[in-house]
């Protein structure tokens, strides 16, 4: 990566764009889930629909995310914004189990309703909360990025 | 020539309006309007993407695109706000560096034609009733929006990497 011109400037790319499908779709879900957008669609429709591109592009942020940390793992660690995100990115992880482990267990008792019940709307609103802040500390990293 | 007279006036407004100003003389502005600018570009990439998904072909949740795309619309909409605010904003810190950038130019003109695209042929397949239109012609629809985004996005990509020189452009404006 670091050898190549075109390397970082491709990985950072297919990353950002990879983040408009992850987080376009994230926000729609999320939207779901409040009761905001795509009302008269079932829940559990929206979230089987959602989840596999989800899965995809989050699995392609995963991967260029790892290549452009490796090609300076020093600097980047030395960030704070890195371990901030980090840390939000495994409370992302926490607040989908515990999503799941709750009310996303019980959907089918939700499962048309456009007013969700409160636990659907908290994981919504901390999800949207999360995702917002880690993109803004990814961006972030690049500016608290020692001058190479 | 009247027309790149009235643009590079323009730039050179933008550069010193109270905004540009203000904008380029903050260490932390300019990445906190550009954290607005990326945030509505996933929710605007993500909104386009699924309609034009749906004319590719993919069902999602049984519904007819044109359903989806009314679903989706106050989000595509408001998110374009956001994103041409925001986007101008960042513009106005250094108007006359990007007035000669190429990759900047090639961003606004693919911009210009997706949102011109968007707002006539592809809002028009898209609302239609699906027995009315060919796959072929949705399919074709959905991968020139898909194409023109993409470019507005790659064009947007490359401004921080090309290298501008102003001089020949501003030198016979001042």
């Amino acid at each position: 990566m670091r050898e190549s011109t075109w390397a970082e400037p491709i990985v950072e790319t297919v990353h950002v764009l990879t983040l408009t499908m992850f987080l376009g779709f994230a926000v729609l879900l999320d939207l779901r889930l409040l009761g905001i957008c795509l009302k008269r669609r079932r829940v559990s429709d929206v979230l089987g629909q959602l989840n596999r591109w989800l899965f995809a592009g989050f699995a392609v942020m995963v991967v260029t995310g790892t290549l452009l940390f490796c090609a300076d793992p020093v600097s980047f660690y030395s960030t704070f914004f890195l371990k901030a995100k980090m840390v939000m990115l495994v409370l992302a992880g926490l607040n989908i189990v515990v999503f799941n482990l709750t009310v996303g267990r019980k959907v089918a008792e939700w499962d048309l309703d456009s007013r969700t019940p409160r636990g659907a709307k908290v994981a919504s609103i901390v999800s949207i909360v999360l995702w917002v802040l880690i993109v803004a500390a990814g961006r972030a990293i690049a500016y608290a990025l020692p001058p190479p | 020539m009247w027309l790149k007279h009235l643009l590079l006036t323009f730039c050179h407004w933008c550069n010193n309006s109270f905004f540009g100003h203000g904008i380029r003389n903050s260490t932390w502005l300019f990445p906190f309007v550009e954290i607005f600018h990326l945030l509505a570009l996933g929710v605007l990439g993500g909104t386009i993407l699924i309609v034009n998904m749906r004319l590719l072909g993919f069902r999602f949740w049984g519904e007819s695109s044109s359903e989806l795309a009314r679903e989706v619309r106050p989000w595509t909409l408001g998110s374009l706000a956001v994103m041409l605010l925001s986007g101008f904003l960042l513009f106005s810190t250094e108007a006359v560096k990007m007035y000669g950038n190429w990759a900047f130019q090639f961003k606004m003109s693919s911009l210009f034609l997706a949102i011109l695209f968007t707002f006539t042929i592809h809002r028009k397949v898209a609302m239609s009733d699906e027995s009315r239109v060919s796959p072929l012609w949705r399919r074709l629809v959905a991968v020139v929006s898909l194409v023109l985004w993409a470019g507005v996005g790659l064009g947007g990509r490359a401004i921080g990497y090309v290298t501008t020189s102003v001089t020949s452009t501003s030198i016979w404006l001042n």
